[in-house]
């Protein structure tokens, strides 16, 4: 199939507006000149026919369909499973711009950790006035609990994945830290044993860095946050059952590290102690890689309703008897106002700039800094700050004056509820549509873990936003995803 | 070692992928009855729907291919093959970190097809292919469980509920056919022979009785041979090595487990004399097998699953 030199074009705007510029394209340079590291991608999909390539893609839909790859969308009536679309077409990214990466994510995340461990202690960043005190603390995500609880090596997010995107500049930047309980990282893996099936002499040629220790590092990582004197730490995995959207991933993550995958009902708590109810009795836990909300974790301590969690777990971790990963409270530091001060906190615990940059962010409790959104919805961003998953969203460029009416009024009632960002335009890459290859946003998702030391894993998740022009890359939101190939640095290979 | 929950669902993986397999058996003998337009076609068919509990039977035998169609593909029937295997299915799911990539894809790939908007037509065009086909691949499901599976404690309660379930469908196959509850007893060549294929035994039972079609070496067969993987005797011989191996640990605990009821159960069946069963009633002796079965499934979910937790609590 010829590859066009056809760009995604600018989305039609309003006469007399300043045109914005054009996104980066991850394949093509400005002169439509295929980039270095496409190159052998490029070559190897001249060669195929439309049929083949079709072809190719139902062989990588029908693996996902096989595995019970599957995804539920919230709202669909038709169907509560569905494969997460994906495409076959890789994202490459070279190995000096992955090495900037990996350095910004490793500063970031030591700084939001360092973050977390103040808030919940000393507050001395709160003191200083570098953050607003009431801004942290009247955070729903903040969490009282978790004053002064001895988390080891100050790490509170041990999983963490964080959305970037580049800009029309070609510089990535940090939209979102997610430090909760992120997911995706089961499609990182899935999509790359996919691809190997689909382009295996590229990615042989490629030198593309293999992702597939995730599993054990992960492991690794749950490991060290053991108590000392525990010289073989159970770990497992705490789902909130096989009707969770993610439950796919809490199953292969749990397979692929060999540990038990729990659900609520299999926990007891005796004594500020946790067990599993085994065949043979009750087992003790260490450590919980749990993939429930804060707010589900124990009825006792958080939400009366929960069946999710199990009753008096929270208290067992402020005994040092168990471990929480991510540690309960972490979402006060990816929460959307707080965002805006990361750059600000990265320089006050390391004295360093960020090396990523952050979205520039208007805070609407500020009230010049909401007239200035409201004066501009047509054009911004604005995002509750408590939601997540792309709801509770609206694209200006996008929307239609009832949706602006309805967010102005919504703004001014609660103004503290929102931020504002200019509209980014996510760089481009090439994906098969509807058996043509077109241009699609993107953005990344790389997955960082946090234990002992700090480990950033050389390959990511690409989400797409699979409708023309749309910036929306949530897979509940019709996105879908692509393998990220992380190209190994040739000078460190040859001697 | 393994979590309560999750040995309960691969005890019922087994279980409902062995009922979805007998279905499918019980709908394609009563299907090629119908074809052969014997008599006793619907003799055959009563049979069949008496063995899954049917009530209706006599109604419903006189249609055996709607009947067969509902046995298979009724969604709304919590008893079909269609349910059975959703049931299979989403068990295996919760348990998705337990089981091989192997042996989840065989049973995915069933599910889908069975799910499938496009199923009732393939059945339709050629109910006994797509029976077939059904059997096959639940026949790979549990190779490749046995191929690729640690034979330890996860597949042993999958294996108990496989042979738990079946000693008690063919037990009430053989209830319904030689039972003294007032019905007819099966007597017709042809109904013989069906009656072998709905446990897969007609091969077999030719090699050791050869053509010789009588009810008393066929129950014989399926109630007491020692070999044949179907006959009543060999499920209650496995139930018992997969249980003696389960408890194990439990016992090291203090606690008895269910293992000595499945061992008188075992040796009920392999001290039985043909003789004597028929003399005291069939009915009496399928009775009191189907009663052990359902104490070992009692005790099972008691010692393993839904214990007391005072019992096991840390002195």
């Amino acid at each position: 199939m010829t590859l066009g030199a056809a760009r995604a074009g600018p989305a039609k705007r309003a006469s007399g507006a300043a045109a914005p510029p054009l996104p980066y394209d991850e394949m093509r340079d400005a002169k439509s000149r295929v980039r270095p590291h496409y190159a052998a991608l490029a070559a190897r999909i001249e060669t195929l026919s439309a049929d083949e390539l079709a072809e190719r893609q139902k062989t990588l839909e029908r693996f996902f369909l096989l595995q019970g790859i599957t995804f539920t969308v919230y709202g669909a009536e038709s169907s509560t499973e569905r494969i997460i679309p994906t495409d076959l077409l890789p994202r490459i990214i070279p190995a000096d711009e992955w090495k900037t990466i990996e350095a910004g994510l490793t500063q970031r995340l030591r700084a939001l950790n360092m973050f977390l461990a103040d808030i919940y202690s000393g507050q001395q960043i709160l003191m200083d006035g570098v953050v607003p005190r009431d801004l942290v603390l009247r955070a729903p995500s903040y969490r009282r609990e978790m004053q002064n609880l001895y988390v080891p090596h100050q790490a509170y997010a041990n999983v963490c994945g964080s959305d970037l995107i580049r800009q029309p500049d070609g510089k990535f930047a940090v939209l979102e830290d997610n430090l909760r309980v992120p997911s995706g990282v089961s499609y990182m893996l899935a999509n790359r044993e996919a691809s190997k099936r689909v382009f295996p002499g590229t990615f042989r040629g490629a030198g593309v860095r293999a992702i597939d220790r995730y599993p054990d590092l992960l492991l690794s990582t749950l490991k060290s946050m053991a108590a000392d004197w525990r010289p073989n730490p159970q770990v497992v995995v705490l789902t909130p059952g096989v009707y969770n959207s993610a439950y796919f991933e809490h199953a292969y993550l749990a397979r692929l590290m060999g540990v038990p995958l729990v659900e609520g009902r299999d926990i007891v708590v005796h004594d500020n102690l946790v067990y599993m109810r085994t065949t043979t009795g009750l087992r003790r836990i260490d450590v919980i890689y749990r993939r429930v909300d804060d707010d589900f974790i124990d009825p006792l301590t958080f939400r009366r309703d929960s069946g999710l969690g199990s009753a008096g777990l929270f208290n067992a971790y402020r005994a040092g008897n168990v471990v929480i990963c991510n540690a309960p409270g972490t979402g006060v530091a990816d929460d959307k106002a707080v965002y805006a001060y990361v750059p600000e906190i990265v320089r006050y615990y390391l004295g360093e700039d960020a090396i990523l940059p952050n979205i520039e962010t208007f805070l609407c409790r500020e009230p010049a800094q909401l007239s200035h959104v409201l004066a501009n919805l047509d054009k911004l961003v604005v995002k509750a700050v408590g939601a997540s998953g792309g709801y509770g969203m609206l694209v200006g460029p996008h929307s239609t004056r009832a949706q602006r009416e309805a967010f102005a009024a919504a703004l001014q009632a609660d103004p503290d509820n929102y931020v504002a960002q200019p509209t980014i335009q996510l760089s481009t890459a090439p994906c098969l549509v509807d058996h043509a290859i077109e241009s699609r946003h993107v953005d990344l998702r790389p997955f960082i873990l946090s234990g002992e030391k700090i480990v950033v894993t050389p390959g990511a998740l690409t989400r797409v936003a699979l409708r023309k022009g749309s910036l929306v890359v949530n897979s509940s939101q019709g996105g879908g995803s692509k393998d990220t190939w992380v190209l190994t640095d040739r000078k460190e290979l040859s001697p | 070692m393994m979590l309560a929950r999750v040995a309960d669902s691969l005890y019922w993986m087994g279980r409902y992928v062995e009922r979805a397999e007998h279905l499918c058996r019980l709908s394609d003998v009563m299907l090629t009855a119908t074809l052969d337009r014997t008599e006793s076609a619907t003799q055959i068919a009563r049979i069949a729907l008496a063995a899954v509990g049917d009530p209706d039977d006599a109604a419903k035998a006189r249609n055996p291919y709607d009947a067969a169609r509902a046995l298979v593909l009724d969604r709304e029937d919590s008893g079909s093959v269609a349910s059975s295997l959703a049931r299979a299915r989403e068990n295996a799911r919760q348990v998705r970190d337990q089981i091989t990539t192997e042996t989840w894809e065989r049973l995915n790939l069933i599910h889908l097809r069975m799910s499938d908007p496009k199923a009732a037509r393939t059945f339709a065009e050629g109910s006994q292919a797509f029976l077939h086909d059904t059997i096959a691949d639940l026949h790979l499901f549990k190779g490749a469980a046995d191929a690729t599976m640690s034979h330890g404690e996860g597949w042993r309660f999958f294996q108990l509920g496989v042979y738990l379930e079946r000693a008690q469908l063919i037990g009430a196959l053989l209830e319904v056919c030689f039972g003294d509850r007032g019905r007819r007893g099966v007597t017709d060549h042809s109904a013989l022979t069906s009656l072998l294929r709905m446990g897969c035994a007609l091969e077999p039972y030719l090699r050791v009785y050869t053509a010789d079609m009588q009810p008393r070496y066929i129950l014989q067969f399926l109630l007491l041979d020692e070999d044949f993987p179907r006959s009543v005797r060999f499920c209650t011989a496995r139930i018992e090595e997969h249980l003696t191996s389960i408890s194990r640990h439990v016992e090291a605990m203090g606690l008895t487990g269910p293992d000595r009821l499945a061992g008188r159960l075992r040796a009920r069946l392999q001290y039985a004399d043909i003789g004597e069963v028929q003399a005291g009633g069939s009915s009496a002796f399928l009775g009191a097998v189907l009663d052990e079965c359902a104490q070992v499934h009692r005790q099972v979910y008691e010692t393993f699953v839904a214990y007391t937790l005072e019992q096991r609590l840390p002195a």
